[in-house]
């Protein structure tokens, strides 16, 4: 069990480094495009509420997959000499910001209105009153979504190992360990520890942040 | 309410139909070219593999489904076609029974084997001793040579061109080792497929492909803005996989192929798949599976 990861581990090794740049990029994107589609969400005009309405309900309806392939090979046909990486890490950066959005809106939706009835009539502005009212008290209730969201996405990412990208990522080397020593059950084994070593440190992170924020009720 | 109830009755009924209908499907496909018992049918010895195939009444064939000339998906008719197709349809002809084909990619047709999800694969597979310790091979049924496919204005001319370049080919396949060997400094792009690689090569990805021969043709023929450059890189003895230890079943395999090669059908699926687009006449191989795993063939 043990030397298949010790006989191998500069793939498993590299295989997880490419995972972990995957997902940090992919995370930011997504978080930086979630935020914009939420405040789009809860703008004041109609229109850009259901711009970000259109947004959420396109890439949180398109399979991950599909999004790779158009990304990828569409685009490339199309004449732009479009990376891999660039490929990979925008649609899974898309396609979870569609979730963080979703996430974010909700959180909003929250605090109750009366929260910033009250806020305006004590003379605090309404920029004031998002930041200082509503906003820390919705970020307070995303939390454990966007922990779930962070999952998921980590997982998400061997889909795109997985797909024609070809990506050296964790689920990619630990295949390539399995063609090369038919240690399918091992091979795969490692892998999954690998995996559950980056969910786990997320879910550490967020339960910290949980904790941090938490309120007394 | 009860409207709606009868609704979602409906719906489920159009479900089990469509899904019942998506199986038929498969069978039909899964029946292959070949006509079975066309041949008299010859008894085994009751516990052997092949008696225990005559009672179930087919053969499962793992072969390639996105790999012209030997395995690939004829689009007119949506049949299995192909040289490895035809020589698997010669086994199950020999048996009696019908072929049922199962799509077989190189990553996973070794598990196929191990796990008992075929019972003989004919997957472009090339003999090799790490393959001989995890399944039995067959006596060499074709001979291929490893090259490497280019576009038509590519300036790689050769394996030592390939440093710097990414180049395609499928996880799982021997074209792991051989272009970590012999050409360290290439980027290598490891797909599921070799229908994937071409994707690849030809939306620019990657800049070439290497594989064996008989499989580039393939891709020459579909796409001829593409060509083979550089010397044979390997020499790829491609055999039937099954699982390891069945003697007999080999013994039965090997007398199955030696008739296909000496009656002129392997002649014939060689010209019809082969020759026709490459004007090369080959004659069908006589190595041994000893020849094979030594290393004994040109």
């Amino acid at each position: 069990m043990i030397d298949v990861l010790t006989d191998n581990f500069d793939r498993f090794a590299a295989g997880l480094w490419v995972t972990v740049r995957l997902v940090g990029i992919s995370l930011i994107v997504a978080f930086v495009l979630g935020t914009l589609v939420a405040a789009l969400r809860v703008a004041p005009s109609r229109l850009l509420r259901s711009l970000g309405g259109v947004y959420v309900e396109v890439f949180r309806n398109i399979p991950l997959l599909v999004l790779l392939f158009i990304a990828f090979a569409g685009v490339r046909r199309a004449g732009l000499d479009i990376s891999a990486w660039t490929a990979g890490t925008l649609s899974l950066g898309v396609y979870t910001s569609a979730y963080v959005g979703e996430a974010l809106r909700s959180g909003v939706a929250a605090v109750s209105e009366g929260q910033m009835d009250a806020g305006l009539s004590l003379g605090f502005s309404y920029r004031d009153v998002l930041r200082r009212i509503v906003l820390p008290q919705a970020f307070r209730t995303v939390i454990p979504p966007l922990g779930s969201i962070t999952i998921a996405m980590i997982k998400n990412s061997a889909i795109v190992g997985a797909s024609l990208l070809a990506l050296p990522d964790l689920l990619k080397e630990a295949r390539i360990v399995n063609s090369n020593t038919f240690q399918t059950t091992e091979a795969f084994f490692w892998a999954a520890v690998g995996y559950l070593l980056l969910t786990a440190t997320a879910t550490v992170i967020f339960r910290a942040l949980e904790a941090r924020y938490a309120i007394r009720r | 309410m009860q409207r709606h109830r009868w609704l979602w009755l409906l719906a489920a009924v159009l479900v089990i139909g469509l899904v019942a209908a998506g199986c038929g499907d498969d069978d039909d496909d899964d029946e292959g070219a070949g006509g079975a018992e066309t041949t008299e049918e010859r008894s085994f010895e009751s516990g052997t593999t092949m008696a225990r195939l005559q009672e179930e009444g087919r053969i499962r064939i793992g072969v390639k489904y996105d790999v012209p000339p030997f395995g690939f998906r004829n689009p007119q008719n949506d049949q299995i076609e192909g040289f490895d197709v035809d020589l698997g349809n010669a086994v199950a002809d020999a048996l009696g029974v019908r072929p049922q084909f199962v799509e077989a990619i190189s990553d996973n047709r070794i598990p196929f084997i191990t796990d008992g999800t075929v019972d003989l694969v004919l997957s472009t597979m090339t003999i090799n001793e790490e393959r001989a310790l995890e399944i039995g091979f067959t006596d060499p049924y074709f001979i291929a040579h490893g090259r490497i496919l280019v576009p038509e204005d590519s300036d790689i001319q050769g394996i030592d061109d390939l440093a710097g370049n990414s180049v395609c080919t499928a996880i799982g396949s021997t074209y792991q080792e051989t272009l970590r060997e012999q050409a360290p400094d290439a980027d290598l792009s490891l797909v599921d497929t070799y229908s994937e690689c071409l994707e690849l090569l030809q939306n620019g990805a990657v800049d070439a492909i290497s594989t064996d021969d008989v499989i580039l043709t393939g891709m020459i023929i579909q796409d001829d803005s593409l060509k083979l450059v550089g010397d044979e890189l390997t020499v790829e003895p491609y055999g039937g996989g099954f699982k390891r230890g069945d003697e007999e079943f080999q013994n039965f395999l090997n007398e199955v192929i030696a008739e296909y090669k000496a009656d002129g059908r392997w002649q014939n699926s060689y010209d019809e798949w082969l020759g026709q687009h490459t004007g090369e006449d080959q004659t069908p191989p006589d190595a041994t599976l000893a020849d094979a795993l030594e290393g004994n063939i040109e």
